[in-house]
């Protein structure tokens, strides 16, 4: 579907005004090499080189589209051939229709090649991954796709896509087209395999529970050249992830969104759950003291006294490290704690708890909350 | 049905035109992996197929119209001459459902093995049990069996199946993946609607997997097992052909002389006034299991009744995903030859404060005695637990008679853990102090 129009019309003598009659056809110019540039997740550039055959004096270059939807504010053009001989007078819009006029200048007949530069809409691209982690979960292989969507009305004939990293592809993409094309493999990437028990989500108690409490399992990924990426911020997409069986196959693990992530940061993938950790978490004190009255002997403003009992089981016959999250809610103060935590924020507590195989681990904290109203 | 359907197209490029020159291929399937997922429907499947290469430009054109294959998840990459032969991409033809295209670049010519992968949707499995238990009840037979189900649409002959146990988490459900078209969706549109009836698929397949006994296999198939991440990866030997639209059931594993606790529970936040009976085994070693996980599924719980093997049925209950070394407790339900009976045989109250002399109570202690008693009706021994809850935190306890082992649970709850003899009853005593109001402070 040809849905964009070049009209070159020479008008060899001056024009007074911009309400010109768009006078005789000199050429349909065809479209030279396309580029479709995905760089900005949410706005897609088409930029077009054409041939125009100028006359000497001013011509009127008419550039109109039907059934593809652009934004005219954003189309720009740019001079190829003899950028400082051709010059760009004037543009205008005329009134309810799809189209630009550019008058041109040109000091003799030339054959000028133009860029034309627009953004198109209904034409954008997603980015997927397929990660494989080896048998061990210490590494992956990463494999990052483009997929490219074009329901803009357009058909492009051999149009280069590009990203802002990766390959370039060379394809006739047609309206309605979906295509995936491999963009990036990176092999060896190291990863880190987290667990995580957060109680402000999870059940405490996993015997009041219909089926398993599944801990969270992540996979922690670094965008850092030492770890074989760090070229490029990763793009959000859908990944997933695969492992290797050891047997020249590899099973399905699970599947996460990376968020964006700039370079050096961290990304984290939710892959799936655990079911051979067993968290159960109980509170066996929670009393009010240093309680305070008004002259109506209502009770005003108290501290409390709680305790909280977390059992961790590891029915893995391996190692683990469990991350655990508590919240306490207002002023507090920690009394006691059975392990080293770290303070996140104000009100949540990170407690890293390694398992040994086989083995059962309890934490248990001591903290009074203070000024409760 | 097959539905899926393979054209090797061979293109030849004269500059920057191409034009169409002919079916060259049509090839079979020469292996196929199912593996299975029972957390979410969901079905990994790799084909090996022999494609026939020209030299240069290749398309091989897949279409699955009629199945519920997620095309987003297909993917094509040659098993020899990798360096030789490179998928550039995939495309999916405008207007047109079901079907992709791939673009090859060959540098050479001639048949080359390849592996094709996508995810499908409507094969499913499930874990179910069989357990008998002893006259004595003191031990159990237990047999695991699969069930692997083919909705999907599409036969899978001698396929090789892998069955993984295990929660995994998705982004989206496959079956919306498989319907949606285009297969990535539009430009800026919303991403697909959330699964809207979650418990269907398991009901389908139950009612299916009733009739499923007729399928039973002369020879008994082994299944290996083996653990892969947090997944349990069972893969049943030799292959299976599974049409569309039929259950198979394997058996996966069978043990006798388990060795079973009954117990029985009083807990009327969770039973209310009735006790409950549970069977307790550990999937470990000591008993003699503990080799694998055992997967979550429908456990029917039978009894020897007679020295000529006849059964009695107890009833069923729907396991968790059980580690090994996990302590495994089977709810058969109310049971009315156990009984706990507590009686409140005192209330006091004391200790009265007031807000000043003469005006209104602010606080006071409450006593309350409880007797519990506890029968065993049945003619084998019973463990009993009973949980008793308070109504707060601000209490003290005085435990007398035969109330076995006592442990504070949490902050507001006690159990107590008894043994009694076949037909015995015992009766224990515990008073509460409960304080209110300022009391408490």
């Amino acid at each position: 579907m040809k849905k964009f129009l070049i009209l070159v019309a020479v008008a060899v003598l001056m024009l007074t005004n911009l309400s010109i009659a768009r006078t005789k056809l000199v050429a349909l110019p065809e479209r030279a090499e396309t580029v479709i540039r995905l760089d900005n997740p949410l706005y897609t550039l088409v930029e077009e080189e054409r041939v125009l055959a100028l006359q000497k004096g001013t011509n009127q270059v008419d550039f109109s589209w039907t059934g593809v939807s652009i934004d005219p504010d954003s189309i720009r053009i740019k001079i190829l051939s003899h950028p400082d001989e051709v010059n760009l007078i004037s543009v205008s819009y005329p009134p309810g229709e799809n189209a630009c006029i550019w008058q041109m200048y040109s000091p003799s007949p030339y054959e000028e090649k133009i860029r034309i530069s627009y953004l198109l809409k209904n034409i954008d691209r997603l980015i997927t991954y397929k990660a494989i982690a080896d048998k061990d979960e210490t590494k992956i292989n990463l494999q990052s796709f483009l997929i490219l969507r074009n329901f803009s009305g357009e058909d492009f004939q051999l149009a280069k896509i590009l990203l802002d990293y990766g390959e370039t592809y060379e394809k006739s993409v047609s309206h309605e087209e979906t295509r995936q094309m491999l963009l990036v493999t990176k092999s060896s990437v190291p990863i880190e395999k987290k667990f995580t028990f957060d109680a402000r989500k999870l059940p405490w108690d996993p015997e009041k529970v219909i089926g398993n409490v599944g801990i969270p399992v992540t996979y922690e990924i670094k965008n850092e050249k030492k770890h074989g990426l760090g070229e490029f911020a990763l793009w959000s997409g859908k990944v997933r992830i695969f492992q290797d069986d050891g047997k020249g196959a590899t099973i399905f693990l699970g599947e996460d969104n990376l968020n964006f992530t700039p370079v050096d940061e961290k990304c984290s993938l939710y892959v799936g759950d655990s079911r051979d950790i067993v968290v159960t978490q109980r509170k066996i004190k929670d009393i009010k003291i240093n309680v305070r009255k008004n002259d109506s002997n209502a009770v005003i403003l108290y501290d409390t006294d709680e305790i909280i009992k977390v059992e961790i089981e590891n029915f893995k016959d391996m190692p683990s490290t469990l991350t655990l999250i508590e919240e306490i809610p207002g002023e507090w103060d920690i009394e006691e704690t059975s392990h080293a935590y770290e303070k996140e924020d104000a009100n949540t507590l990170k407690f890293n708890i390694t398992l040994a195989p086989k083995a059962k681990e309890t934490v248990t904290f001591h903290y009074h909350r203070r000024n409760v109203r | 049905m097959k539905n899926i359907i393979i054209f090797s197209l061979v293109f030849m490029f004269s500059a920057t035109l191409y034009c169409k020159i002919d079916l060259v291929t049509l090839p079979e399937r020469d292996k196929v992996q199912l593996t299975i997922y029972n957390s979410a429907d969901l079905t990994f499947v790799r084909e090996t197929r022999t494609l026939t290469m020209k030299k240069g430009a290749n398309k091989l054109q897949f279409s699955w119209a009629n199945t519920l294959i997620d095309p987003t998840s297909l993917e094509l990459f040659p098993l020899k001459d990798t360096d030789k032969i490179a998928v550039t991409d995939l495309y999916f033809p405008p207007r047109i459902t079901g079907l992709g295209i791939w673009n090859i670049v060959s540098q050479i010519s001639g048949k080359s093995p390849c592996e094709i992968n996508y995810f499908t949707s409507g094969i499913s499995w499930q874990a179910y049990y069989l357990a008998t238990l002893s006259q004595d009840e003191k031990t159990m037979k237990l047999e695991g069996y699969v069930k692997v189900t083919n909705r999907s649409g599409e036969d899978y002959e001698n396929a090789q199946v892998r069955l993984v146990v295990g929660k995994i988490h998705l982004l989206d459900e496959i079956a919306t993946l498989a319907r949606r078209y285009p297969p990535y969706g539009r430009p800026f549109e919303p991403k697909p609607l959330p699964p809207t009836e979650p418990g269907k698929r398991r009901d389908v397949f139950e009612a299916k997997a009733m009739l499923a006994g007729a399928e039973d296999r002369v020879i008994v198939k082994q299944i290996e097992k083996e653990g892969l991440s947090e997944y349990f990866l069972y893969t049943i030997e030799g292959t299976e052909t599974i049409p569309d639209g039929w259950t198979k059931r394997l058996l996966s594993f069978s043990q006798d002389k388990i060795p079973v606790m009954n117990f029985y529970k009083y807990d009327e936040s969770r039973f209310g006034k009735n006790v409950f009976r549970f069977i307790s085994f550990k999937n470990s070693k000591s008993h003699i299991l503990g080799k694998e996980p055992l997967p979550d599924g429908l456990i029917k719980v039978f009894k020897i009744a007679d020295k000529d093997q006849h059964l009695s049925y107890i009833g069923q209950d729907s396991t968790k995903y059980i580690p090994i070394d996990q302590v495994v407790d089977l709810n058969l339900g109310p049971v009315s030859d156990v009984k706990v009976e507590p009686k409140l045989m005192e209330v006091k109250t004391f200790n009265y404060q007031f807000n000043a002399p003469g005006r209104n109570i602010s606080g006071w202690d409450e006593s309350q005695t409880w007797k519990i008693k506890v029968s065993n009706y049945r003619n084998i021994p019973a463990k009993v637990e009973i949980t008793r809850k308070f109504p707060h935190q601000y209490w003290t306890i005085e435990n007398s008679g035969e109330f076995g082992d006592y442990k504070q649970l949490d902050k507001d709850t006690v159990r107590y853990t008894m043994e009694l003899l076949p037909n015995a009853t015992k009766t224990f005593t515990y008073k509460v102090v409960l304080r209110w109001g300022d009391r408490q402070y």
